[in-house]
């Protein structure tokens, strides 16, 4: 019986022995595609260092994110890059066409052998975005600081001279672009919108100017009769009131509020002496109130069919240029992102929530446009970073996000030239651990928020099996 | 004795086929007949373990439901009963290395092959056999204690780019963890020696994962269930 029991010991023994060792390990890192090379072409999400030049370069920024020296902080593209076994990218061009005596006239130098075409600012066929010198500030564009913005369809061109006109077919290329068509677009809604309120403020004083001259009621003293614009601005205004016992209350009114407000020092007991600052005050709040009516109207009507057409346009030149300029010249692994939830970023937060609806519709129509020119091809993978976006800002601690709401950047110009996270650098972050945070500036990731979308982009690249 | 110091060095499949023959060769001596109390008896067989669930959501910094899933795997297995009274028992198993894959699921499913590891889940049983001792057939019911033994297990390229994409090389540790394991089983007698037992059990298995260096943690509630066929032999 002894025997036994010790038979039984030792044959567990032996097999337990037969365990040893065996501790973790990282195992086989190699992915199921080994690609040749990494091609990026987009905008400043997927920028490795285009404009780290000159001033740029002095301040230590350079990427659109909170950037670190060594090791440099990584966007997306570069998170995949090492992901994948492949060289960190480098910028296929770097320079800055801004004003000489701030450092931001920096020579334009192409790379040989360098696939980062991502460029700060760059849309998807017009050659001017945000911070190009040649797109008036009013839209975003920015002649100190001259960003080349090479739009994403010379990108692509530009890497077809550089490899012979043709995609080897091992590159893992991608394709990540469209925000600043949103933003260009916007911006020259608002300046339309704007525009569209002065016109009808005038229009409708210069019809009243006519009238009153034609009615002998103001004797016009220059050619434009701009003697009678104020006199016709009150009739205006008054005639919006419909009666002269309205018009006495509202003066009344606004006089107690100046004098309670102490913006005007009453000099009698009826304050008699702030009755003309009130009626001024009224008046030109009344010629805003139309004025923004005007704006509003055509910013919810044509201006906004306007942007949204313009976005569905970019999208599908978009998808065309996927098409026509990588796919049909050999590409095999193309991996285009879609334009990420701008309406929960910083700046979507800032705009109000009309704004949103409308960013929302052109974001969700250029995507469409996207997603619908180049669905089903195999050689394709479509990225949904505009719902994994939005999924992150609404469940922040699952993704391990801090904040989704207030940039890592002190973005004030007296710590932070631009004001930008391309020059934001871990010492010009805000006071506390934004190592966590989403956002770097109003719309562009802090390394963490990088990695998320790197880790997005691998789980669709596995899913597919080219990782 | 000799020869289990040799077995003591051999390799652990070959190891546990060996041992058992070594315990019959030296059952010559043995006088029980059925399963009467004192009857001693070892047996070998298949055993297939197959995971029931799927791993909680892995812990933040993740995609919402990022879970994995463990594949099935069947291994050789060797028993020691030892018959305390006519009904109640007492059964040791072990077998070589269940090797499993983890592959992704939920948030994660397609990704393929994250991992794979080894399990050793050596187990204890207390059971009640029904009807009388020398009946040829035997249904029984049992209870075993079992510690899950996780060892080897490795990462790939994929479990680092869904953690931590351009990282160092993600690892994974399961915690070694006791497991209670009811079973049902049916024993029939060939003749007064061999017989065959067939069982099925489930383990209710619920380990911690370390995801590293990306500190993160899940629970694997795989609750597996084995289904064994072994052949035995009294003495």
């Amino acid at each position: 019986m002894r025997q036994y029991k010790l038979a039984a010991a030792v044959a567990a023994a032996a097999i337990l022995a037969g365990c040893g060792g065996g501790s973790s390990s990282g195992g086989n890192q190699s992915t199921k595609i080994q690609f040749s090379s990494q091609v990026s072409f987009g905008d400043s999400l997927s920028d490795v260092g285009t404009y780290a030049v000159g001033t740029v370069a002095a301040l230590h920024g350079g990427k659109y994110t909170v950037n670190t020296l060594t090791p440099s902080a990584q966007n997306w593209t570069e998170l995949m890059a090492a992901s994948l076994g492949l060289p960190a990218p480098c910028p296929a061009q770097t320079g800055l066409s801004g004003m000489a005596a701030d450092g931001f006239s920096v020579g334009v130098v192409n790379h040989a052998g360098c696939y980062g075409y991502g460029q700060g600012g760059a849309r998807v066929t017009l050659p001017y975005g945000p911070g190009n010198a040649n797109l008036d500030p009013s839209l975003g564009g920015s002649p100190v600081l001259g960003q080349l913005t090479v739009p994403v369809l010379t990108q692509i061109q530009n890497h077809l001279k550089a490899v012979g006109g043709k995609f080897s077919g091992n590159e893992i290329v991608f394709v990540l672009a469209g925000a600043n068509d949103v933003f260009v677009q916007l911006a020259t809604l608002n300046a339309n919108a704007t525009a569209a309120g002065t016109t009808a403020v005038n229009n409708l004083v210069g019809a009243r100017v006519q009238a009153d001259v034609a009615a002998g009621t103001c004797t016009p003293t220059d050619a434009q009769a701009s003697n009678c614009v104020p006199q016709a601005e009150g009739e205006l205004w008054q005639a919006s009131l419909g009666s002269a016992a309205a018009v006495q209350a509202a003066v009344g009114a606004q006089v107690q509020t100046d004098v309670k407000a102490g913006t005007c020092t009453p000099t009698d007991a009826l304050a008699s002496n702030c009755v003309p600052q009130a009626e001024t005050e009224l008046v030109t709040a009344y010629l805003t109130a139309q004025g923004t009516a005007a704006g509003n109207a055509y910013a919810g009507g044509a201006g906004a069919t306007a942007a949204v057409t313009a976005l569905g346009q970019a999208g599908g030149e978009l998808a065309a240029y996927v098409n026509q300029l990588i796919l049909a010249n050999g590409a095999k692994y193309v991996v285009v992102v879609n334009i990420p939830d701008i309406g929960t970023t910083p700046f979507g937060n800032s705009v109000g929530a009309a704004t949103v609806g409308l960013i929302d519709t052109m974001v969700a129509t250029f995507n469409l446009q996207v997603q619908n020119g180049l669905a089903g091809n195999p050689n394709v993978l479509l990225v949904d970073f505009n719902t994994q976006s939005h999924v992150n800002t609404q469940n922040p601690a699952q993704v391990g996000l801090t904040n989704v709401t207030t940039p890592a950047c002190n973005l004030s110009t007296s710590v932070n030239l631009l004001g930008s996270s391309l020059t934001c650098t871990t010492a010009n972050t805000i006071p506390g651990d934004v190592s966590h945070y989403a956002f770097a500036d109003s719309v562009h990731p802090t390394p963490y928020g990088y990695s998320l979308l790197a880790k997005y982009v691998a789980t669709q690249m596995a899913t597919r099996g080219w990782l | 004795m000799k020869k289990n110091m040799q077995v003591k060095k051999a390799p652990a499949l070959k190891g546990a086929l060996a041992a058992t023959v070594a315990i019959a060769a030296l059952a010559i001596s043995a006088a029980a007949s059925a399963q009467t109390a004192g009857t001693w008896a070892v047996g070998v067989g298949y055993n297939n373990v197959s995971p029931t669930a799927s791993t909680d959501p892995i812990s933040p910094p993740s995609l919402p439901n990022s879970t994995t899933k463990v594949s099935s795997n069947g291994q050789p297995i060797a028993v020691v009963d030892y018959m305390v009274t006519d009904h109640f028992s007492l059964e040791f198993g072990i077998g070589t290395p269940y090797k499993h894959k983890m592959s992704g699921d939920g948030a994660l499913a397609g990704v393929g092959q994250l991992g794979t590891f080894e399990q050793l889940p050596p187990t204890l049983f207390a059971q009640y056999r029904f009807l009388d001792a020398n009946s040829p057939l035997r249904p029984y019911v049992g209870i075993g204690l079992t510690y899950a033994i996780f060892r080897d297990e490795k990462g790939s390229g994929t479990l680092t780019a869904v953690t931590d994409p351009g990282g160092a090389p993600a690892t994974f540790k399961i915690d070694n963890t006791w497991a209670p394991t009811p079973e049902v089983g049916l024993t029939y007698a060939f003749n007064k020696k061999w017989y065959g037992d067939v069982r099925v059990s489930k383990t209710y298995l619920d380990p911690t994962v370390h995801i590293n260096p990306t500190n993160q943690t899940t629970k694997a509630p795989l609750n597996p269930i084995s289904s064994a066929l072994v052949i035995g032999y009294r003495f």
